[in-house]
């Protein structure tokens, strides 16, 4: 027998609803393909330039 | 938090939250027009423009809406960890913010290569378009989650719920016994 919130009161917590497990599947994927991304050093990963002499961490002036 | 300050904070908190989101197509309009620029200066402009959006803009923006949206989340009957689109945005917010820290040292990187070299090239441009649209994405996701506010309740968000319950229904019992 389901039971709805507005309902008769639960014993037990409700169900994951569809949308957060398609949320959290799209979520997982996100930040799985963005440390691939970054892993695999493609160009353009936010730690590549760590190395970087501190000379240039700067904006020089014109 | 009383209603007056609670007005004033989501006040702010959408203010810094849909300006980020603006800011960032303003960044990506510089990005694109750098990106199919053949012109040197032109290119050298919209680097030190983007990381000048960038640091003065999109990171105070991005902190503002962060802490203002927690700040809403535990003053509010919302909560932090009650309800799934909350946590969700929470989530994607530090994701995006952590992202983006990281990502500004890439920018005064290629900004100090495009500005003090008299040949600039488009190099990590294309990176720059990438983070900056992914980064729109996952903003409106958040957005559309805020306004939306899809129902679905956490295991601690119900547990909290029927506790709040049974407390009134305890106060509501010991108002009946005492009058």
């Amino acid at each position: 027998m389901s039971q709805t919130d507005s309902g008769l009161e639960r014993r037990s917590p409700p169900g994951t609803p569809r949308w957060v497990k398609v949320f959290g599947i799209m979520i997982v994927v996100l930040v799985v393909l963005f440390a691939i991304s970054h892993l695999a050093g493609n160009g353009h990963g936010p730690m590549e330039h760590m190395h970087m002499p501190p000379t240039q961490q700067g904006m020089p002036m014109p | 938090m009383t209603p007056g300050l609670r007005k004033f904070a989501l006040s702010i908190h959408l203010t810094a939250s849909v300006g980020w989101i603006g800011a960032v197509i303003a960044y990506l309009a510089l990005g694109i027009t750098a990106m199919t620029s053949q012109d040197s200066q032109t290119l050298r402009a919209a680097w030190f423009s983007m990381q000048l959006i960038g640091w003065d803009v999109i990171v105070p923006l991005a902190v503002t809406s962060l802490v203002t949206g927690i700040i809403m989340s535990l003053g509010t009957a919302w909560g932090l960890f009650r309800h799934y689109w909350v946590l969700f945005s929470l989530v994607l917010t530090i994701f995006a913010v952590v992202v983006l820290l990281q990502h500004m040292q890439d920018v005064n990187y290629y900004a100090a290569i495009a500005i003090g070299t008299p040949a600039a090239t488009t190099g990590g441009l294309r990176g720059e378009l990438l983070h900056a649209s992914l980064g729109l994405l996952v903003l409106l996701v958040i957005q559309v989650l805020n306004i939306y506010k899809p129902r679905g309740m956490t295991a601690y968000g119900w547990r909290k719920q029927q506790e709040q319950r049974a407390g009134r229904t305890a106060s509501g019992a010991a108002v009946g016994e005492g009058s």
